[in-house]
């Protein structure tokens, strides 16, 4: 039997019956219902252990000594750890973490005992009795003073640290990655350039404040059998770390499982391995016994990835009719303490620093500084959000510069297809023209507006946003299919319901080819024992990758049905085809076989014995096209990302001049979903991904004090919208420009919706009262004092 | 988690409460009523009281009533209560305006509006309404009754006129025709700790209250904006010569949350839009109340 490469990218909507259609969410009732299972509900019984964990109140310091006597002697303490109990590295990308600190702690909040108690009061009343004696050392909190040659070293031996090949670090400093990108010739093109500009753009850190935080529970039973159950995008990622990290322990793969139930949130916070390592590593210790480690919402905030800080240095140069002709972006990354994820982040900004255009000429330097803060890690837009802010507000500065429309500008240059990219590859099809005109339309771009209200103006603004997953270039998904005796499915995947309708769209994808309606199709949460890999999901590519893996299942499963079909009737494969859960013929209309009738029992033939059995099946994904190994000192060379999705997105918006606040009157967000396998769910994606962007322009505001403590690890102070807060009305936009090599020619939407969110609010804004702001975020106390300052 | 142990008392009478409050003095005793504040500060090591007395046992604290034109507001009046009593509705609908700013609807279903200026903090909601209003605090203690006229009530960051053995009972609110207003800078439009906050009452013939809250270590009332508002109609030169007061009248801090120079702008775009709503108000053709000033 052969597996044909399915690829129906070209299939036309009207011979498909459930991609493209609006199907209900097939864990929605469970979820409104409450009824769905989150980690922190699972029921361990009276055997349950809870850990507690010593933190550390220094940026950086060196861990002088430890004295845990008080605490192993508190009531109910059953083990007291530190890091002594586990030196071992881990890493995602780059094994710069210890499971709990070793000799020094690198920012404040940073894990450095553990208490494990009977209940989890005793467990925090015993970590106040732990004392560790600090010998202070001065924090380095700004990435261009950590980038200084006299900068003192947050990892001295980074030279030895096991990374993936296509990181840079730079021994004895503080870089753990330089991606760089040379095409072309910058330094000609910005001298011929009719006009060039030049300036810095300011991004803080963000959190992703998903509702539920972080959570695990972890046992180690006698047979020897490590589980993790973790609130996780990463449950193969997790269970290759922990059995990595662990080794020395003796475990190995088949050891360790991890099993992951629905999760309230991820938004890349839960991708890769952050505090769950202390809970699988402290379950070593108390074994047949279950412990928990459940994060409080401040150490949601500052012990679990934190987006990356990004100092921007821009400079691009035009000619007057428009064409850009150089981009050089220098970005200085606040990676933070440990960048095991981070660093990937930095060099996904680097590999597509130029945003969504044909640029001739790049000198792109994506730096991955360490700094004593929380580690940096993925959130959704990868590196992308953050650059796109000042890159999309350079674009409306240059286009009014040189005398020209901001959406003339920008569809002058859009990327399209065949266009080289900063890598030497070639850009995908995209729609990202008719994005742009399509935004521009429904903002009525070019139309001014004005408001009633003499205390307020209103603004318009457009900005542009690409994104690529971001991932190892042989980053894999695989699925299992197995039918029923009533002709029902289910498939197992390991890919992870995040919220976004992933277990719906791989329902809607099997039961296309299969013709088995949604319905009768259930798609579990992960389970790394039964459920087969998936790298992660983050990089907006399950959709893409899970979804071909499934989709060919559900192909290998079509022609094991033909196959059995044909062993008894004789019919050959190719005149069968799928119908309402039938087989039928093409060349005798008479021949009608429900699946239901032989999907586990197979078919009598004449002689009474039995052709088939049980229909199973399984597919798998990886891309065969990629590769990361480029020059690091152009970044050329590779094909490291397998493609780009694009869009648009334009804001209307109505200021307060005296009081600088905003309200989003209306805003419009087109993205080229390739094909929408469920529009309902792509619109849910825009309006999540845009109003998660807007909070972090509008809204968010990370606070550190002078020592690197984070102030404001809590709602009181760190502002996420409420209902109050949204758009008044949003336009969500599908384009369709098939993805050649997409499940039913889609490709991700996860991440892309947020990405433009702040600049297109900074475009706006400047739109409105002629004031720009270039550092995020963009508050009504930034506005009014900027525009107060331009009127004196 | 709460992680330190304390005591826990509920008296039914408010003898039995000041009988506690004498016996366990001090710092380490602390009263909770709709704990939103205590349970917040309990939990994150704020404070460490070795025992805590529940007075939401002690009857006729709830009471909402008018006593000729006095408005009664018993010390277990949440803000909810406020937002929905019809005859604070009828005769003070500048408390339901600052009332309906609180926090969310979870908290002010349990905050008590006497809570809120027990704890005192700089931004407390309730303090530059009570003050713009003619208010009294009533407290039971060992010696009995007493109460204190608003104006006295704030002496310090969260500090209060209230000694270690006494309970507040009930507020009172003397009334007269007034148009009001609170006008509260937030972040964003959800629940948000006031970063500057204006209240004002205006009395007929041109009788002015101002106060601010979030721009000093308490709440506080602004007797010279008052004195040159005095007496004169409100119009474009008036509001511009108080407006220019402001930044001498107000002491407020830059933190984390907003910086002094924004607060003082605000407070002056607030006082300005507050006096034009509260006389438009007084007048009987201003903005609804709960009305969004800025």
């Amino acid at each position: 039997m052969t597996t044909t490469y399915p690829f129906d990218a070209e299939s036309k909507d009207d011979e498909l019956k459930s991609v493209g259609t609006p199907a209900v969410r097939i864990d929605g009732l469970e979820k409104i219902s409450g009824a769905a299972e989150f980690v922190d509900d699972i029921d361990f019984g009276p055997g349950l252990l809870h850990a507690a964990i010593v933190e550390s109140p220094h940026a950086f310091a060196r861990i002088l000594s430890i004295d845990t006597t008080a605490a192993e002697q508190a009531k109910g303490v059953v083990k007291v750890v530190t890091g002594k109990d586990f030196p071992y590295k881990f890493g995602m990308y780059m094994e710069d973490r210890y499971i709990f600190a070793q000799d020094h702690v690198r920012f404040a909040g940073e894990q450095v005992a553990g208490v494990i108690a009977r209940s989890h009061r005793e467990a925090v009343q015993a970590a106040a009795l732990i004392e560790v004696d600090y010998e202070v050392l001065e924090p380095l909190l700004d990435p261009k003073e950590a980038f200084a040659e006299e900068a003192d070293l947050i990892h001295p031996d980074l030279g030895d640290y096991t990374h993936v090949p296509w990181f840079f670090p730079k021994a004895d400093t503080n870089i753990a990655h330089w991606r760089k990108i040379r095409k072309g010739d910058t330094e000609k093109a910005f001298a011929e350039a009719d006009f060039v500009l030049e300036d810095t753009y300011r991004v803080p850190r963000y959190a992703h404040c998903a509702i539920e935080p972080h959570v695990t529970v972890s046992k180690l039973d006698h047979a020897d059998r490590l589980t993790v159950w973790t609130a996780s995008q990463s449950p193969h990622t997790q269970r290759h770390l922990f059995a990595e990290a662990l080794a020395p322990l003796g475990f190995t793969h088949k050891d360790v499982r991890v099993i992951t139930p629905y999760i309230g949130g991820g938004f890349g916070g839960k991708a890769g391995v952050s505090m769950e390592i202390m809970g699988a590593a402290m379950a070593t210790l108390v074994k047949g016994r279950p412990v928990k480690v459940r994060w409080t919402r401040e150490q949601e905030f500052y012990n679990t990835y934190q987006r990356q800080g990004v100092i921007a240095e821009l400079k691009v140069g035009v000619m007057n009719d428009g064409t850009i002709t150089a981009v050089q972006h220098r970005l200085y990354w606040d990676a933070g303490a440990y960048v095991e994820y981070g660093a990937n982040v930095v060099n996904a900004a680097g590999l597509s620093a130029t945003g969504p255009y044909r640029v001739p000429n790049i000198t792109n330097d994506s730096l991955c500084m360490y700094t004593n803060l929380p580690p940096g890690g993925p959130y959704r837009g990868f590196g992308y959000s953050e650059f796109h802010f000042g890159l999309e507000s350079h674009m409306d500065r240059i286009a009014e510069a040189i005398g020209m429309d901001a959406v003339e500008f920008r569809r002058k240059n859009a990327i399209v297809e065949g266009d080289e990219l900063s890598y030497g590859a070639h850009m995908n099809p995209s729609g990202l023209i008719e994005a742009i005109d399509k935004t521009a339309a429904a903002i009525d771009w070019g139309v001014e507006e004005t408001s009633d209200n003499p205390d307020t103006v209103i603004g318009k603004g457009m900005a542009l946003f690409w994104k690529a997953p971001a991932m190892p270039p042989n980053a894999s998904s695989a699925s299992f299919l197995k039918f029923n005796e009533d002709g029902s499915i289910n498939i197992t995947v390991s890919g992870m319901e995040l919220g976004q309708g992933y277990l719906t769209v791989m329902a809607q994808i099997a039961s296309e080819v299969l013709t088995v309606p949604v319905d009768k199709i259930r798609v579990e949460t992960p389970d790394t024992d039964r459920n087969p890999y998936e790298w992660q999901t983050v990089a907006s590519h399950v959709t893409w990758s899970s979804g071909l893996a499934v989709q060919k299942a559900a192909i290998e499963a079509r022609e094991k049905i033909f196959d059995v079909i044909h062993q008894v009737y004789g019919y050959e494969d190719d005149s069968l085809y799928l119908e309402n859960e039938t087989v039928r013929c093409k060349t005798d209309p008479e021949f009608v076989k429900p699946l239901r009738e032989f999907v586990i029992d197979g078919i009598q033939t004449e002689e009474g014995t039995w052709r088939g059995g049980p229909i199973i099946a399984s597919g798998k994904f990886m891309p065969e096209f990629t590769n990361a190994n480029s020059d690091p000192e152009t970044g050329q060379g590779g094909h490291p990302n397998v493609h780009y999705t694009v869009g648009a997105t334009g804001v209307v918006l109505e200021i307060d001049k005296d009081t600088g606040r905003v309200w989003v009157r209306k805003a419009a967000l087109a993205v080229d979903a390739g094909r929408a396998i469920n529009p309902d769910l792509v619109k849910g994606q825009i309006v999540g991904g845009l109003v998660q962007g807007l909070a972090t322009v509008l809204y968010e505001d990370m606070r550190f004090d002078e020592g690197g403590k984070m102030m404001n690890p809590n709602f009181t102070d760190y502002k996420i919208p409420t209902a109050f807060d949204i758009p008044d009305e949003i336009i969500p936009i599908i384009v369709e420009v098939p993805q050649p090599d997409g499940p039913f020619g889609a490709r991700g939407v996860g991440e892309h919706t947020m990405i433009a969110a702040a600049p297109v609010i900074a475009n706006a804004v400047y739109n409105a009262l002629g004031t720009r702001i270039k550092s995020m975020p963009v508050t009504q106390e930034k506005i009014a004092m900027a525009f107060r300052e331009q009127q004196t | 988690m709460i992680a330190k142990e304390f005591d826990y008392q509920r008296p039914a009478t408010l003898e039995e409460a000041t009988a506690i409050l004498v016996a366990h003095p001090g710092e380490t005793t602390r009263i909770l009523a709709g704990g939103t504040d205590l349970v917040a500060w309990l939990r994150d090591d704020a404070v460490a009281p070795d025992l805590v007395v529940d007075i939401k046992d002690i009857p006729d604290l709830r009471d909402i009533r008018m006593e000729g034109d006095t408005l009664h507001l018993g010390s277990l009046t949440t803000f909810t209560d406020l937002i929905e009593s019809d005859i604070v509705e009828e005769h003070a609908p500048l408390l339901i305006e600052m009332a309906s700013t609180v926090a969310s609807a979870g908290i002010r279903n349990r905050a008590t509006m006497v809570g809120n200026i027990c704890s005192a903090v700089p931004s407390c909601d309730a303090g530059p309404v009570l003050l713009a209003l003619d208010t009294t605090v009533h407290l039971a203690g060992p010696g009995g009754a007493r109460s204190v006229h608003i104006d006295d009530w704030f002496v310090g960051l969260r500090q209060t006129a209230l000694t270690d053995d006494e309970v507040v009972t009930h507020v009172t609110i003397k009334l007269q025709e007034h148009g009001g207003a609170y006008v509260k800078l937030m972040r964003y439009a959800g629940e948000d700790l006031a970063q500057a906050a204006v209240g004002i009452v205006v009395y007929p013939d041109h009788d002015y209250r101002v106060a601010f809250g979030a721009v000093a270590p308490t709440p506080i009332r602004s007797a010279r904006i008052e004195e040159a508002l005095a007496g004169k109609p409100l119009d474009e030169s008036l509001i511009a010569e108080v407006v220019g007061m402001v930044p001498d009248e107000i002491s407020p801090i830059t933190d984390m949350r907003a910086t002094a120079e924004y607060r003082t702008h605000m407070c002056q775009v607030m006082l300005k839009r507050g006096l034009e709503a509260a006389v438009q108000r007084l007048a009987g053709i201003g903005p609804a109340y709960e009305t969004r000033l800025i």
